[in-house]
């Protein structure tokens, strides 16, 4: 037994968190426009709902969250008769993307404040209705200002996910206990599933670094 | 795009989560809704030798090995093995995760309260990993109780918390730790001086740690005048009843045969205690106090 035996199973592991991670990036990032956007809304009903997710899910623990939708949710289920029960795979995106949504609000809150006010006004004698500023002004200059976070974000996500194998999900922080809780080859195991998780934080990186340049690219022109 | 679509989109998913969440009935699974589903989802708790997951993610041990012969008796050959922390096993099936929890579970009173138990697979004593040449001259559990510069670890959720608290050591002296595989580390880095487990586990991690080694004079604790001994079954949803009874009937049928011995031998079990795991009755043992 040598660490190449190891590989196999721990790139399986590695897949399940690359999935992970992109389902619960995605979705974050939609929760972070929906609630970074309502919390400016002039709407109050919008802007309370927006206000308390946020602070709700920045608050608390993630890793409890994770075991209040897997272990918590069925009893309440059961109590009120329905079935709670989701699976796995569903609890550990839902509590991920909804974390790392609540962080991101504030960057696309804070990006869109950025941008300079007679920006707003200039659309505004030009007669753009409110969904053409959105597009046209303020989006194009606040996005490439939240890309650095949100390639933090991204990574931090990554991260997280390990807390997942405290939920049955077989990612690579499980498959690594598993091996270890085998052999007691921790140096060994411990220092593949750091690299494993740097190649993979190195990879994401250069994806949002790809996206950035993408949605700035007007400024360069 | 049509300015609809998004809103269109968010009722879809709002709808399609609803359905997630109404589809199946609440409790725990019957039998026939068991044989329907035709895979029966089995939990262990990465504990050498009751029950782990091999490089493959076959599960392995005295409890999943038990545990399979034992369903294909009963005509169901798919398992969805599923590895979790021993702490998370009694929530996990309350929260209807699994069917069965094969971790050779000892039956204790205020367990019977959460779970259900079949009649007992296997019976053990206890042990304790020390560091190598046992420096310390730890000889056993009471030990804790007495000494005062002594400390010992022992894994969330497990049942010599009980033990311990019975022989009166004081909550300042235990080390909780995680998981079965950080005992080596805990005990050969000093951050306890012994780890408390049953006597099979001990002999394991003994025999894949350098630094450490089962306490060579180890007796017994004695609690309530007697040696501790654990019976460990599979444990079931309290609202389980007819897949319990079933699984209970090829179980008895089970331990009769050379199979079952085999089995429990293999993971070094004695004849004692092969015997022994027959002395008491699930009642016997959620009755006691």
């Amino acid at each position: 037994m040598n660490w190449l035996d190891y590989l196999d199973p721990m790139l399986q592991g590695a897949w399940i968190t690359v999935q992970l991670t992109a389902y619960s990036t995605v979705f974050g990032a939609l929760l972070a426009f929906a609630a970074g956007t309502g919390r400016l809304s002039r709407h109050w009903p919008i802007k309370a709902i927006a206000v308390a997710y946020i602070e709700i899910f920045r608050g608390t623990s993630l890793l409890v969250q994770m075991f209040w939708l897997f272990y918590a949710l069925p009893l309440i289920g059961q109590a009120l008769g329905f079935d709670a029960r989701l699976p796995p795979m569903v609890a550990g995106v839902i509590a991920l993307s909804a974390n790392i949504g609540a962080y991101g609000a504030e960057v696309v809150r804070g990006a869109i404040q950025a941008v300079p006010r007679p920006q707003y006004e200039a659309a505004l004698a030009l007669n753009f209705t409110p969904r053409q500023t959105l597009w046209r002004i303020t989006l194009p200059q606040a996005l490439p200002e939240m890309m650095p976070a949100f390639g933090n974000l991204a990574i931090q996500n990554l991260k997280d996910t390990a807390l997942v194998s405290l939920i049955t999900i077989a990612d690579l922080a499980l498959v690594t206990e598993r091996i270890r809780n085998l052999t007691q080859d921790s140096a060994t195991v411990y220092t593949l599933a750091l690299l494993m998780y740097f190649g993979m934080a190195l990879v994401l990186a250069a994806l949002m670094k790809l996206l950035a340049a993408r949605v700035g690219g007007w400024r360069a022109r | 795009m049509h300015d609809d679509n998004p809103r269109r989109a968010l009722r879809a998913a709002v709808a399609l989560l609803l359905g997630v969440l109404l589809i199946a009935p609440a409790g725990a699974a019957s039998l026939d809704e068991i044989r329907q589903r035709g895979t029966v989802r089995v939990a262990v708790a990465n504990e050498i030798p009751y029950g782990f997951l091999d490089f493959s993610g076959n599960a392995k041990g005295v409890g999943p090995e038990v545990a399979a012969a034992v369903l294909k008796r009963m005509g169901l050959e798919r398992i969805d093995w599923i590895a979790t922390g021993f702490s998370s096993l009694i929530p996990g099936l309350k929260a209807d995760r699994f069917d069965l929890v094969a971790a050779e579970m000892a039956i204790l009173p205020q367990r019977c309260r959460e779970v259900d138990f079949s009649s007992p697979n296997s019976s053990y004593g206890e042990g304790l990993l020390v560091a190598a040449g046992n420096p310390k001259g730890i000889r056993g559990y009471a030990d804790f109780a007495e000494r005062e510069d002594l400390t010992v670890a022992i894994m969330a959720g497990a049942d010599q918390l009980e033990m311990l608290q019975a022989l009166g050591v004081p909550q300042q002296r235990m080390v909780m730790i995680d998981a079965n595989a950080d005992a080596i580390a805990a005990v050969s880095s000093g951050r306890a001086d012994a780890y408390a487990a049953t006597g099979l586990t001990v002999a394991d991690l003994a025999d894949k740690g350098r630094r450490v080694e089962a306490a060579p004079e180890f007796e017994d604790p004695v609690i309530n005048g007697e040696p501790v001994r654990s019976w460990g079954a599979f444990a079931f949803n309290a609202d389980a009843d007819d897949f319990r009874a079933a699984f209970d009937a090829a179980l008895a049928e089970f331990k009769q045969t050379d199979e079952w011995r085999a089995i429990l031998e293999r993971y070094g079990f004695s004849d004692a205690d092969l015997d022994a795991s027959f002395a008491r009755s699930t009642e016997e043992l959620c009755a006691a106090e």
